[in-house]
């Protein structure tokens, strides 16, 4: 963000307020210093939290046995999971045990992400590390279990280290690096793909309105409204496009947790 | 500032490193989705297949892009 | 960009509350989906699969019924129009019979009437001819006998020549 505080500063001395990391490590506001202490984002994902039980909760102890359009809507996504994601890589029979994870990860992902353009939240409950970690070393841990009851451990490594059909000079480089790839790059991929996502979302989006407001209302220089108008346009579409990402983020988050899983069995 | 100063750039070469970092997934990312296209044209009935492939494909390059970005934040 | 120093890598250290809040969010999260959410949905899912199967294998009885009260219909209608030709041949044949028998009575009595008829005419005719042979005698003896007179009287003669008479005449009869 030095580059545009740096442009920030050439255009006037005044208060063009750049987003920084910062706002991903906000202050704690109750219960300063110990393991529970709140800050502005583990709030947010408290309440985010809340809704989505409560929106759930509510459609499923109504549920019926002809669904009106809400009902409909969220069967349809829990079908989309089940059929698209899960039972696709994995095959029905297999799958099965694994729907109610991918599903749990993809609801909650979407939802947390969404909170980042929900007006008064603006800022996604999954924007710190922890949360993308820890749905990361839950597929971590569900494919690790997968692989020692489905191939046995040492079949699994063995599948895995040293994949068939490979001249053996080149494993001398390919161990190392497919150790690293199921043990480390696999679960921090997962978290960092989803943790950049909302940070980088997040930084675009209050960028463009930081920006838009500076050339609008607190610059000097009338000459940049229409430069803030466009500004603003960008701040819009890049709303929608954070409400894509959301989307996007969550299918491939829980994709790639069940191809993991599925890579634990034997074929 | 010098005199022998004729020029000044304040900032950080991490912007420009990871400006160099996403040419990679740019090209990669383009390409992912192009094949994609250029084979649901070809089978279209594959496509559902075919677009989870894409999705994945994506996640994978994007974490290459992904690792560029927090580069940028870490070592500033 | 005052606080440089706390970004970077710390970033992507986790706090020690953001990992406690992030955990009881997730298992709460979890439990819900697991334990409610999902096997709610579920059983309704298969309830309407259930009902769904139950319409089409109700509609397939019904179909399966119609069919049958179809056939039997059919079958039934096949077997009153079977009935009703073998009545109506039966009925044709009986009149046929009626009829023949009807006329062979009718025949029979005809020729018994007419063999009667035929009978009694010939009785009436041979008594007529006794009689009449009688009379005739008589009367030819009597007419004769005024015409001859006592020439005639002589018994052989008379019977000779009446025999003779009668038999020309019903030479003629005949």
């Amino acid at each position: 963000m030095i580059g545009v505080s740096g442009v920030g500063i050439s255009l006037a001395a005044g208060s063009f307020q750049v987003p920084s990391v910062d706002e991903f490590m906000p202050p704690e506001i109750l219960f300063q210093g110990t393991p529970f202490a709140l800050n502005r984002i583990i709030i947010v994902r408290l309440i985010a939290t809340v809704v989505l039980l409560l929106m759930l909760g509510i459609t499923a102890a109504r549920a019926k046995l002809i669904p009106g359009r809400w009902q409909g809507a969220i069967e349809w996504l829990i079908e989309f999971i089940r059929d698209n994601i899960v039972y696709q890589v994995m095959g029905e029979l297999r799958g099965k045990q694994y729907v109610p994870m991918i599903t749990t990860l993809f609801m909650t992902i979407f939802v947390f992400n969404l909170c980042g353009i929900i007006p008064g939240l603006n800022i996604a409950a999954t924007a710190t590390i922890t949360m993308p970690l820890l749905f990361a070393l839950w597929a971590f841990a569900q494919y690790w279990v997968a692989a020692v009851k489905g191939k046995g451990l040492g079949k699994f490594l063995k599948d895995e280290l040293l994949p068939a059909g490979v001249p053996w000079p080149i494993y001398i480089i390919l161990v190392p690096m497919q150790l690293l790839d199921i043990v480390l790059i696999r679960p921090f991929s997962l978290t960092i793909r989803l943790f950049a996502n909302m940070i980088s979302g997040h930084i675009l989006v209050a960028l463009c309105f930081a920006a838009t407001q500076f050339f609008l209302i607190d610059a000097a220089n009338k000459a940049f409204i229409g430069l803030g108008a466009v500004t603003f346009v960008a701040g819009f579409v890049m709303t929608l496009f954070e409400a894509f990402v959301a989307a996007i983020q969550a299918f491939i988050f829980a994709t790639l947790s069940a191809v993991y899983i599925n890579l634990s069995y034997p074929e | 500032m010098d005199l022998i100063t004729l020029a000044e750039v304040s900032g950080n070469l991490s912007t420009i490193g990871y400006g160099l970092a996403a040419i990679g997934p740019g090209i990669g990312i383009g390409i992912v989705f192009g094949k994609a296209i250029e084979s649901t044209a070809r089978q279209p009935e594959l496509g559902g297949r075919i677009q989870t492939l894409m999705w994945l494909g994506f996640g994978l390059i994007e974490i290459l892009a992904l690792l560029g970005f927090i580069a940028f934040f870490i070592m500033k | 960009m005052r606080t440089e120093a706390a970004g970077g890598i710390q970033l992507f250290l986790p706090e020690t509350y953001d990992l406690v809040w992030s955990a009881i969010v997730l298992v709460i999260i979890a439990v819900f989906f697991y334990k409610f959410f999902l096997p709610k949905f579920q059983s309704v899912f298969d309830e309407r699969a259930k009902k769904i199967e139950g319409g089409i294998a109700n509609a397939e009885k019904t179909q399966k019924e119609a069919d049958e009260a179809k056939r039997k219909y059919e079958e039934q209608l096949n077997t009153a129009r079977v009935e009703a030709s073998k009545i109506r041949d039966d009925a044709r044949s009986e009149a046929s019979h009626i009829i023949g028998d009807a006329r062979t009575k009718a025949e029979g009595e005809a020729a018994q009437i007419t063999a009667n008829a035929q009978r009694s005419l010939q009785t009436q005719q041979q008594q007529a001819m006794v009689k009449l042979r009688g009379e005739v005698g008589t009367l030819a003896t009597a007419l004769a006998g005024k015409i001859l007179g006592s020439k005639l009287a002589d018994n052989s003669v008379q019977s000779t020549m009446l025999d003779q008479m009668i038999d020309d005449l019903s030479g003629d009869d005949r």
